[in-house]
């Protein structure tokens, strides 16, 4: 019987691979658009539409709608609650379908994580898909613009 | 001596040459080349330092060529170059950062070549933020990027795979 000889082969795949899962990229980084700078410092004059504000204290969340606050969740075991925060949202969302745009305000000692991490919270949220193991995204409030906590 | 079953097919295959049977390796190997080949092919466009820790994220916005700004967890670095300590930054009283402001308006300057132009002309600013980075610095980084003229600013993440949520 007669074979191939694939030693040369064998050489070409043993440098390659080492060389190319050391060179492989496994974390993809992805952005974040901000819809408004914060630079402007003031907020506009209150308009009729409702508007979402989500403002994260050193030790709690509170949801409201600029001028008044709804809820608040405070932080459980030493973490923000943000499942708790997804789903009052989605409730606001139920009431608001219209409404895209929401506020996060941040007291000036959290950390940026923290504002990731709610900004992931108020913009969409996760259900089952008619796929098993899938899940579909369902949009909340996809306009989010970052300012100071009051 | 009594002669064993294995000694005897020893004696027996005493002339051939044992050959490794490669197949099934090769298989592998050629299937994990090609896809390591494929995946390594679409370039990165940021380029994230060691030290730099993103927050994780499930958005799935792709980064575009922009004007970059690093805040470490001690210095902020514009379009490669350390311009600011974060501690100085946090102790200032203004909106504005003096030093980033001069540097962001430099990238205009220093164009080399038809990439730099676009991403100077793009008036786009992307923040590559270390997690435990106070919101006060990031915010006053930002500031100062829109009172430059980048009027466009995006927060850069790691992907991760969505949570469900819970019912």
């Amino acid at each position: 019987m007669t074979e191939l000889d694939m030693t040369t082969f064998m050489n070409l795949m043993v440098v390659l691979l080492p060389f190319l899962l050391l060179t492989a990229v496994f974390s993809q980084t992805a952005i974040i658009e901000l819809s408004l700078p914060s630079a402007a410092g003031g907020t506009a004059a209150i308009d009729p539409v409702f508007r979402l504000e989500v403002i994260v204290r050193a030790d709690s969340i509170e949801i409201g709608d600029g001028r008044q606050v709804f809820a608040s969740i405070p932080k459980r075991d030493d973490a923000y609650d943000l499942r708790s925060l997804n789903d009052q949202v989605v409730i606001l969302k139920r009431q608001n379908p219209d409404t895209v745009s929401a506020s996060v305000l941040l007291e000036p000692q959290i950390e940026y994580d923290h504002l990731i991490q709610v900004m992931d919270a108020v913009r969409a949220t996760h259900v089952a898909s008619t796929r098993p193991g899938e899940l579909q995204q369902i949009a909340l409030f996809t306009d989010i613009s970052i300012g100071d906590a009051p | 001596m009594k002669t064993t079953r294995r000694m005897k097919r020893m004696a027996r295959n005493r002339g051939a040459i044992a050959t490794l049977s490669l197949t099934s390796l090769m298989d592998v190997f050629t299937i994990l080349v090609f896809y390591l080949l494929v995946n390594s092919s679409t370039p990165e466009v940021l380029a994230t330092p060691k030290q730099l820790k993103l927050p994780d994220s499930t958005i799935e916005t792709k980064p575009r060529e922009t004007v970059v700004v690093f805040i470490s967890p001690t210095e902020v670095t514009v379009q490669g170059e350390i311009v600011a300590r974060v501690s100085d930054i946090e102790s200032s009283q203004g909106q504005n950062v003096a030093a980033i402001a001069a540097s962001l308006s430099k990238v205009n300057e220093s164009v080399i070549g038809t990439s730099t132009r676009a991403v100077a002309q793009s008036r786009e600013v992307t923040i590559l933020a270390d997690k435990s980075v106070p919101f006060s610095v990031v915010k006053k980084v930002m500031s100062t990027c829109t009172s430059e003229g980048f009027e466009k600013i995006s927060l850069a993440v790691v992907q991760k795979a969505p949570e469900l949520a819970q019912r």
